[in-house]
């Protein structure tokens, strides 16, 4: 089968049909041996094994290798027949693909609540909980949240999980994790038409999604309970209405369909900042694009939605979230020091390798250099065939933001950080270039020759770019699978303990107040606790007595309450620190002494005891003697 | 050419129905599946009045829910700036009337597009097979059965137990506070608890607290002078079980929390 494709050379929009293999027209492409509903029975039972990975994990199994093993399996048993039928050259229709895209999405999205079924645990998910419960209780929009306090100037994703809870009297986690799996599931669909639509090949566009699956942040940050989540379906909106504009085939569908990118843009705007400033980039690209493949009517009608999009932008920006650039300006001040020292080939001082295991990182360096070597593939199959598709031209352009990304995480303070994040925009035209490429490499008149052999090798690729997404990406290695509570870590420092912490904070000392708190408990006190944990506290805990210095250090800080785990002076901490806003990283257990130094100090009530966990009152604090 | 207009006419009645459910109060499970099939109503009858006949399948379904999720981010706003607090009623109104301006602006919108002609659907060559059905129907069970799975195992996840103690003066009231005791511990639990004024017994409670029970007082509170609770753990009235205290205690608070660490214990 010849990949279902555009007419060679491009072509106007208005003129583009896709265009069948000879064998598929005829009718002579075989079945495969697996179909769709088998697909989807074998991701069943690999989300059954993978979540039997965590049941261990939770009985106390989670260092064992064993589970390790059946987690993967699982993920493979998801990935693997999903990536065969697509790269496969065997009969495939639209419908087919588009349920296999589906199939993958649903099954890994359900691992993510098999993950954390019964509560928000990742950090943002409990940032908008707060935000969420704000809204329910108050009923205003633009309430305070002290651990973001640029989301609620963002509410979408809050306004649609409150107008769900409102008419249905579901609990918030339940609604929450109906309605981020139904914008995540939303997206990746929305994805797959506009590669289709670009590239008028639905088997490039299950392709290009099964690629972008390996993007690290996908299943996490791109799934849970935050506010990117809605955000990027209503990017993909926009930017399928966007290219509906250009190509519509009457005055009044265009008209339909401008007014519909019009409304996605504004939606996109009020959910999520850096969501609304990539879909100004693409727009614009997309328009200038129009220019060199010389499409004027493209150019013309997406660089007017471009051009209502950064004006909506910019709007929302200065009336209605101004705290939106002072949020980004650390952001934008580390990066802009990353890129004068690798302009200038001195170190800024960031790592250069990253602290994952060995594993890890060769699974990483191995990727970079799939997707590096088929980048320039996938341009190739982009002048031969599609060079005048503006929107297919702009995904080449955009597919350079690769290098740009790994420039970012190795020469950048943070940069995994940053590299990770903006890996959700960078991988879009990434997935569809390198899946041109793919393609063009499964139809290689060799390849054909070897057909089982050249499948097993494609499906072997694909499956070590979505374990490199999966094993880089969130959670960390070591928060892979739930388990007993660890000292200073993200999702297994959340237990019915801290919760209970945090809910009496809010109880008994109401919202607000400032708390020096370590990592593992801080997002629950802003979440359950609405309380205003600090950055930066942890000179509270690393000195034996509370000497002046440090009392007028706490007092300038204005810190009026001190959380004091006493688990820190047991274990080393899983995040590699104590303190939220500290780089210092633990080598050695914090001495007991230190923590429990607030005992002696004058003036400094002892209000909540239970047993690990234990907060004092520092607003009648006299240092020591 | 006759069209049917039927999916229009359950849209208009969801909202209506949404709403009666909403006055009425009705059950639970009614007004769950009312209440999904309000919020996804807008959705469908606006994807019918952006969308022409030819747009069909996977498209038609994304752009339905897109815009069923764009009506609550735009309704918000509007509310919001028109001073409507935010709560059940002002929700169910903005999906309801979205749902109803929809449906009545897809009617117009279909009867000028009386001459589009829908698109001629291909021949299905190939239907399911009992099979196929089977396989689908399997998937979903098992999949179901991961996340009961992951459901069961997370509620059955053994964490140690807990008691909380605190004393905290009142918000609003400093010469009063709330002296409290929380038992986690996953079962019956007998507590002494001992509240020390100027390091003398004032009151003493003692407590079987069921797992979950909350035991509170409301006590004179002071910092002018030494107040401590003690709480201990029976048979054991040695050793503290937890300790709180107004900070006035000087010098040497005890520090009641066993520590695994010797150097962490106080006199």
């Amino acid at each position: 089968m010849t990949v279902v494709d555009r007419t060679p050379q491009g072509g106007p929009p208005a003129q583009q049909r896709p265009v069948p293999g000879p064998q598929e027209a005829a009718g002579t492409v075989p079945e495969s041996r697996l179909p769709i509903s088998v697909v989807t029975l074998i991701a069943s039972v690999g989300v059954l094994v993978a979540s039997a990975a965590y049941a261990a994990g939770r009985m106390g199994y989670a260092s064992s290798p064993w589970a390790d093993r059946a987690y993967w399996l699982g993920q493979a048993l998801i990935v693997a027949p999903v990536a065969e039928r697509l790269l496969s050259r065997r009969r495939l229709s639209q419908g087919g693909a588009a349920t296999l895209v589906v199939v993958l999405t649903v099954a890994e999205y359900l691992l993510k609540v098999c993950y954390s079924p019964l509560s928000f645990t990742f950090t943002d998910e409990l940032l908008h909980w707060r935000s969420t419960v704000d809204i329910l209780q108050t009923g205003k929009l633009f309430t305070v949240n002290y651990g973001l306090p640029v989301s609620p100037r963002y509410p979408g994703l809050e306004e649609v999980t409150s107008a769900l809870i409102s008419v249905t009297g579901l609990h918030i986690f339940v609604a929450g994790l109906i309605v981020a799996g139904v914008a995540h599931l939303l997206f990746i669909c929305l994805l797959y038409l506009a590669f289709w639509s670009f590239s008028r090949s639905y088997r490039v566009a299950g392709i290009a999604v099964l690629v972008y699956n390996s993007t690290p942040t996908l299943d996490s940050f791109d799934a849970m309970f935050v506010y990117e989540t809605l955000a990027l379906a209503f990017l993909g909106l926009a930017v399928l209405a966007a290219w509906r504009t250009a190509t519509g085939r009457s005055g009044a569908d265009r008209a339909r369909w401008f007014m519909l990118a019009v409304l996605a843009i504004f939606a996109t705007v009020v959910t999520h900042h850096v969501t609304s400033y990539m879909l100004v980039v693409s727009l614009f690209l997309v328009a200038f694009a129009g220019l060199i493949t010389r499409t004027g009517h493209t150019t013309l009608r997406v660089g007017a939605l471009a051009v209502i999009s950064a004006a909506a932008v910019a709007c929302w920006v200065i009336f209605i979230a101004p705290g939106t650039l002072s949020y980004f300006r650390p952001t934008v001040v580390g990066l802009a020091r990353g890129l004068e020292a690798l302009q200038s080939g001195s170190s800024s001082g960031a790592p250069s390798t990253s602290a994952a295991p060995l594993g890890n990182q060769v699974l990483e360096g191995i990727v970079v250099l799939i997707i590096t070597a088929l980048l320039p593939l996938g341009w190739w199959q982009v002048w031969r065939r599609h060079r005048r598709h503006p929107e297919i031209v702009a995904m080449a352009i955009g597919s350079l933001a690769w290098f740009v990304a790994l420039a970012l995480r190795v020469g950048t303070p943070d940069g995994q950080e940053l590299a990770g994040r903006i890996a959700t925009f960078v991988y879009i035209p990434v997935s569809l270039i390198a899946g041109l490429a793919l393609i063009r490499l499964v139809n290689a008149a060799l390849v054909r020759r070897w057909e089982s052999a050249a499948i097993a090798v494609a499906v072997a690729g694909t499956l070590m770019l979505l374990f490199d997404g999966l094993s880089n990406g969130w959670p960390p290695y070591w928060e892979r699978l739930p388990g007993p509570h660890q000292v200073a870590g993200f999702e297994r420092s959340v237990g019915p303990e801290e919760i209970a912490t945090a809910q009496w904070t809010l109880t008994a000392l109401g919202p607000g107040n400032r708390f020096a708190a370590d990592i593992g408990i801080y997002p629950l006190l802003i979440g359950y606790g609405d309380q205003n944990p600090l950055q930066g506290a942890g000179y509270l805990y690393t000195t034996r007595t509370f000497t002046p210095a440090i009392a007028r250090q706490a007092k300038e800080q204005a810190v009026q309450y001190v959380l004091v785990d006493q688990r820190l002076s047991q274990s080393l901490p899983a995040s590699g620190t104590y303190f939220p806003g500290s780089s210092t990283t633990g080598n050695q257990p914090i001495p007991i002494g230190d923590l429990t130094k607030f005992n002696q100090v004058p003036g400094v009530a002892r209000v909540y005891d239970n047993g690990d966990i234990v907060i004092y009152d520092l607003q009648g604090a006299r240092s020591a003697p | 050419m006759r069209r049917n207009y039927s999916d229009i006419a359950i849209a208009e009645a969801i909202a209506i129905l949404g709403c009666v459910a909403f006055f009425a109060h009705l059950p639970g499970p009614v007004m769950l599946v009312l209440g999904l099939c309000l919020f996804a109503a807008p959705g469908y009858v606006w994807s019918e009045v952006f969308l022409s006949r030819r747009d069909r399948g996977l498209e038609r379904v994304a752009v339905g829910t897109g815009l069923a999720l764009m009506v609550p981010v735009f309704g918000g706003i509007v509310l919001y700036a028109a001073g409507i607090p935010l709560n059940r009623t002002a929700w169910v109104g903005v999906l309801s009337v979205a749902t109803l301006v929809g449906a009545a602006v897809a009617l117009i919108t279909r009867r000028r597009r009386r001459d589009d002609p829908a698109p001629r659907r291909p021949a299905r060559t190939r239907r399911w097979s009992a099979w196929h059905a089977v396989a689908f129907g399997a998937a979903a069970v098992i999949a179901a059965g991961a996340v009961g799975l992951a459901v069961v195992s997370a509620d059955a996840q053994k964490y140690s137990g807990y008691t909380q103690l605190w004393l905290t003066p009142l918000p609003g009231q400093p010469s009063r506070a709330s002296l409290g005791v929380d038992n986690e511990q996953g079962g019956a639990t007998q507590y002494r608890l001992v509240l020390r004024r100027k390091g003398r017994v004032s009151a003493t409670w003692t407590l079987t607290l069921a797992n979950g029970q909350t035991w509170q007082r409301t006590v004179p509170y002071t910092t002018s002078f030494a107040m401590a609770a003690s709480l201990y753990r029976l048979p054991d009235l040695q050793d503290p079980y937890r300790a709180v205290d107004n900070g006035a205690a000087l010098p040497g608070k005890p520090a009641a929390t066993p520590s695994p660490h010797p150097s962490g214990t106080h006199s």
